[in-house]
């Protein structure tokens, strides 16, 4: 009867306790006006604000898709020239965060809003998530199968959707889940292109109207659209089929003449995703006057450390629990995974706020200290890491393990000294991808942070609010270039790869 | 080994951060307006005073939603907001003490909450900024912008909380149904900017006519380049219009303490008003101080009777400022 | 007239030719092995037969029709050509069954049934049809993969060391079964390996290709016993190398005066390749040499002797081999092959 360690289960449980603080909050809000949040959720509003956030979420998700594919499948499997470098630009837009994104079209074009401009920016900004896992999934999936299948009598075309695909499959779905979770919950920048969305809603109750009940109601509308969203994931994701180790060099796909039009086309999905908002903010930060270094110094030393306490802890959460389920799985492991992702699509306000009325009132201790902050972060960005770190524990085959332990070691130090070396690369990219993620976070910084603590992101959003754009322009490019560093990371682990494949 | 290592790097961190977490001070301030801004003044109120103070910046509408969410336990003393809907929350959740006497009668009834729950510290008026080049007749009611002959001239900011505040103004004096047509005229005429500030440009640099946005931008703008080199104009509405309102930066006060209450008449002190009087061309609300020397004196403005608390009803401001389809 | 012509193929990469001047013929139902140690080029060459890349010269002309040449490469999937990788390369997501008929859908359901059918009962796994991949065994998973490639009844069949990731015992096992199914099959293959004894054992022809080049084709017998090089000698079986002088039509070597099977130069200098197994050790307590060492095996025996001049090791019959500390005569048993130095 194998019993999974002792501490991954605490660790566990804990976080799907935070995780569920806000949705506790929301259900607290809705019963205290049960009627009013009904009458909310009748109201014909409500119905447009689901068809806006829901046509947003698959549109964006599907291109994203197409995009990541696009990207991945050039660079890792294809003689594209400069291969290395669109894979840097395909990762770049994860640095950058989207209300930057945003804001950098914006002053190219003014009249940039509605709809098509959420759509665009979205899918530019999440489409790393898919590049990716992609890139990762096609560069251990079984190459030689794809010879096999030409040998068959299948051409290329055939032979992507009935061999490449399905081993492809958990990947895709996984990262588009990420994708369509994000869209859910982005507020920045559909607030700049003022596109009604439930989250946008949301954060106009709150902010505007000062109507919690309302904001709860349509809050917890998103948490049923996530378990919905979750749910399909996982149904329709198929299973992951460990990779044999293929033998043989793999060989890159010859493109011909398209070689121009495809480093082309990627180059131009590279101008948008990344090229554009860095020349504006290159732009305004060149008008920038009295610029004041030290202040930079210190914000850029105090995100970091921000940011990297807060991937260290949402790594060791995320392996406690990716053990845990992928190696001692049961109902109750299964259960835990499952809320610490019910609450990620979530708007990073309503988890603020939930955290401040726990904070304030049930735990003062640690209210408005760094811990609750670090607890936000945790129950947002929990499942972001859960993908990356759960991957290389759940490839580990169990005859490693028990040959460790055949070899005299105990449960945990077979895990400690065999299977996580191996898993290694996947935590250190989660805790890369969470560091990242917390970096650019606004919202939740703004309302969980120690009084005196300032972040780049906090500092932009002073100087946006103002329209200070100048003043803002070199915060922002400080943001992204060290957002750029764990982007990159992330990046060079498929790149390493990538450079492998002949 | 490695395990161990990685947890020393989180803790170093974390460690370090600690030491910022509440200290024992004498004050906690909730500001919704800037460090930029704020920031000097509560030094020098610290060197007068002698006190620590410790101060949370972030937007008047988010502390909003923290105190409220905080609640009794909230650790604030005092409440900075830059307009009165979010003090309005505030004082109607009760988190608000009261002003005391002394303090509240140093600002004219009007500009400060009725049941003294909060008191204005600086005043903003909304204005019409104009390019006297393309406008040749002005408009002497607001509702006069409906008219077909400004399509595509004028422009105002409906996701700023000014100009709500604002719409506000114009369905309690006017009602929601007139204000619901003036919108949807303003939803064809208008031109739509993210802030005030960019309409403010965009008149001076000649890509707009005209457009709605609070007094100070222009006066801060005049400071810096020279009021003689600004090519636009100001203008005033009619008498008593929804479109001379002023609304205020306030401040409420959480737990009455010493230094609170201190720090609350620092803030409407000779210091305190010149204060925000220079720096941000905003208008000293308190009797006696003048606003700088290029401003229109406040008493000279035609503002409407309004309570400004009854102006934390943004519910439904919102509500119809969306069914015109302006957001 | 051949199937399969491969006629006087270069290709390069980069800078390093990968081979040259490569020519192989190969009769219909016959199976070949390309023998070669590792980077000699065989997996190369099966990537050119299978057309996953372009010969840089000549021609690979299959069933009368050029597949490959300098101005066109034959898509892979046109070719009729299956392949059997090195790791078998089963579609994770598929079962057997499935694995199987990947390349029938010119079928009908009922034909595309019925052949993967006649192939399970081929290689005895009429069960396994609904098994996945990961279920299987290393030698079930092997025979999947020969049956998938067979299945669509292609001209060509293609094996890149297909038993190399298999412990000996199960290697000889499947060895037989892979011959038996592709000549029920009426197959035509290639066969590529580092394994001598697999393809002496296996094939019709072997062809040995050293550094891209082809050394020497053959029969198995002819390659084994009339080895082209010292190289080809020493890498098949365990041979011991001479010095020797021709003179008289013999070769004088330190063992004595051996015959020559082939032709050889009167006065020449140079190499003889002995095959361990063409020793005969004969017990002589007057013998000029001594035993110093034996490797036993039970159904024979690696003898270690000292010669007057050399140490060599020669194969005995196991109940028989004569001891460590025996003095024996050493005798060559039939001609041995010369190689003349220079």
């Amino acid at each position: 009867m194998k019993r999974p360690p002792i501490a991954a289960v605490a660790l566990g449980l804990l976080a799907a306790l935070a995780s569920l603080i806000p949705i506790g909050y929301l259900l607290l809000r809705l019963f205290e006006g049960f009627e009013a949040a009904l009458a909310e959720l009748a109201r014909a509003r409500t119905l447009e604000l689901l068809l806006n956030t829901i046509g947003l979420t698959v549109s964006v998700s599907l291109t994203a898709l197409a995009i990541g594919a696009v990207q991945a499948w050039l660079t890792v499997r294809t003689n594209l020239p400069l291969a290395p470098v669109f894979a840097v630009l395909a990762t770049l837009p994860l640095a950058i965060p989207s209300y930057v994104l945003a804001l950098g079209y914006l002053s190219v074009f003014p009249s940039f809003s509605g709809f098509w401009a959420a759509w665009f920016t979205l899918s530019l900004a999440t489409s790393p998530y898919v590049f990716l896992a992609l890139s990762a999934a096609l560069i251990s999936s079984n190459f030689a199968a794809e010879e096999v299948a030409r040998s068959l009598g299948k051409n290329r075309w055939q032979v992507i959707q009935s061999v490449t695909w399905p081993q492809v499959r958990p990947a895709a779905f996984a990262s588009v889940l990420l994708v369509a979770l994000y869209t859910l919950s982005e507020f920045g920048a559909i607030a700049i292109l003022r596109f009604d969305t439930f989250t946008r809603a949301i954060y106009n109750a709150y902010r505007g109207s000062f109507d919690r009940t309302s904001a709860a109601a349509l809050a917890l509308v998103l948490v049923a659209l996530t378990l919905v969203v979750i749910y399909f994931e996982r149904r329709y994701r198929g299973d992951r089929w460990q990779a044999p180790t293929a033998a043989g060099r793999k060989r890159r796909i010859d493109l011909g003449r398209a070689r121009i039009l495809a480093a082309f086309g990627l180059g131009i999905i590279g101008l948008f995703g990344a090229g554009v908002p860095l020349v504006s903010l290159i732009g305004w930060s060149v008008n920038q006057t009295g610029f004041d270094l030290l202040r930079l110094g210190e914000l850029v030393a105090s995100s970091l450390a921000v940011a990297i306490a807060a991937g260290v802890v949402i790594g060791i959460f995320a392996l406690a629990i990716s053990v845990w389920n992928l190696r001692y799985s049961s109902r109750l492991s299964g259960a835990v995974d499952l809320t610490a992702w019910a609450a990620h699509a979530l708007p990073a306000v309503v988890v603020a706020l939930a955290l401040v009325y726990f904070g304030a009132n049930l735990v003062p201790g640690i209210y408005q200290s760094i811990w609750l902050l670090l607890l936000g972060y945790l129950i947002l960005f929990l499942p972001n890491a859960l993908g990356l770190v759960g991957t290389p524990i759940a490839l580990v085959p169990r005859s490693i393990e028990e040959v460790a332990r055949s070899q005299g070691l105990s449960k945990n130090a077979a895990l400690t000294k065999v299977v996580l070396p191996i898993a290694l690369p996947g935590i250190l990219a989660g805790v890369a991808l969470a560091s990242l993620t917390v970096l650019k976070e606004l919202p939740a910084t703004l309302l969980l942070r120690p009084n005196e603590l300032d972040t780049l992101a906090t500092e932009l959003w002073q100087a946006t609010e103002v329209l200070a754009y100048s003043q803002a322009a070199p915060y922002a490019l400080a943001l992204i270039i060290i957002a750029g560093v764990p982007a990159l990371a992330l990046n060079a682990q498929a790149r390493k790869l990538i450079s492998e494949v002949s | 080994m490695k395990l161990r290592g990685a947890l020393v790097l989180t803790l170093l961190p974390i460690l370090l951060l600690s030491g910022c977490s509440a200290e024992d001070n004498a004050l906690l301030v909730y500001s919704g307006r800037s460090e930029a801004l704020l920031g000097p003044l509560v030094e020098k109120f610290e060197q007068e005073s002698g006190l620590d103070v410790e101060v949370r910046y972030a937007g008047s509408a988010e502390l909003a939603a923290q105190l409220l969410e905080e609640g009794e336990n909230s650790p604030a003393d005092v409440f900075l907001a830059q307009d009165a809907g979010a003090l309005g929350a505030a004082a109607k959740a009760g988190l608000l003490t009261g002003i005391p006497d002394e303090i509240y009668s140093l600002v004219p009834s009007g500009y400060s909450a009725a049941d003294q729950s909060w008191v204005g510290v600086s005043g903003r008026a909304r204005v019409l900024v104009y390019d006297p080049g393309k406008v040749s007749e002005l408009p002497v009611s607001i509702f006069d912008l409906e008219d077909a002959s400004w399509q595509g001239r004028i422009g105002i900011a409906p996701t700023n909380a000014s100009f709500q505040a604002f719409v506000t103004a114009m369905r309690i004096l006017n009602g929601d149904a007139r204000t619901l047509a003036w919108l949807e005229a303003m939803k064809v005429n208008a031109v739509i900017y993210e802030k005030n500030g960019a309409i403010l440009e965009a008149v001076e640099a000649g890509q707009l006519d005209a457009g709605l946005i609070n007094h100070y931008y222009w006066y801060a703008r005049a400071k810096d380049v020279g009021q003689a080199q600004m090519n636009s104009r100001l203008a005033q509405f009619q008498a008593a219009d929804a479109g001379n309102l002023v609304n205020v930066a306030g401040v409420g006060i959480l737990n009455s303490t010493d230094a609170a209450e201190q720090f609350v008449s620092f803030l409407l002190s000779e210091t305190g008003q010149q204060y925000f009087a220079q720096e941000t061309r905003e208008y000293p609300l308190v009797e006696g101080i003048s606003p700088a020397d290029e401003l229109t004196p406040l008493a000279d403005i035609p503002t409407p009777a309004i309570d400004l608390s009854d102006l934390d009803t943004l519910a439904e401001t919102l509500e119809l400022i969306r069914q015109a389809g302006l957001i | 007239m051949p199937l399969l012509e491969i006629n006087d193929v270069s290709v390069s990469f980069g800078d390093t030719e990968a081979l040259s001047g490569i020519t192989l013929e190969l009769e219909s139902k016959q199976l070949l092995a390309v023998l070669g140690a590792s980077g000699a080029g065989k997996s190369t060459l099966m990537r050119l037969i299978a057309g996953f890349d372009s010969v840089g010269a000549g021609s690979i002309v299959l069933d009368g029709e050029t597949l490959s040449d300098t101005s066109k490469t034959v898509a892979p999937e046109k070719r009729s050509i299956g392949i059997v990788p090195q790791d078998s390369a089963l579609f994770p997501h598929l079962n057997v069954g499935q694995n199987i008929g990947f390349g029938l859908s010119a079928l009908s359901k009922e034909a595309k049934a019925e052949r993967v059918r006649e192939l399970l009962r081929l290689i005895r796994m009429e069960e396994f049809a609904s098994r996945m991949p990961q279920e299987l065994s290393g030698g079930q998973v092997q025979r999947v993969a020969l049956a998938r490639a067979l299945a669509p009844k292609p001209k060509l069949v293609l094996l890149d060391e297909p038993f190399s990731a298999l412990d000996a015992e199960l290697r000889g096992q499947l060895r037989e079964e892979v011959r038996q199914v592709l000549r029920a099959e009426g197959a035509t293959a290639v066969l590529v390996t580092h394994d001598q004894e697999e393809a002496l054992s296996l094939a019709d022809r072997v062809a040995v290709l050293r550094e891209g080049k082809i050394i020497q084709v053959g029969s198995p017998s002819e390659i084994y016993n009339s080895p082209a090089d010292v190289g080809i000698a020493t890498f098949l079986g365990e041979s011991v190398l001479v010095d020797g002088t021709v003179s008289g039509g013999k070769i004088l070597t330190d063992l004595g005066s051996l015959s020559a099977l082939n032709n050889v130069a009167e006065g020449a200098t140079g190499v003889v390749a002995i095959r361990s197994e063409n020793f005969y050790l004969q017990p002589n307590p007057t013998g000029d040499s001594e035993v110093v060492g034996r490797v036993f095996f039970g159904h024979d025996a690696l003898v270690e002797v000292q010669t007057p001049k050399l140490r060599i090791r020669a194969r005995s019959n196991g109940p028989f081999a004569p001891e460590v500390g025996m003095r024996v005569t050493v005798w060559v048993r039939g001609a041995v092959n010369f190689y003349p130095s220079s």
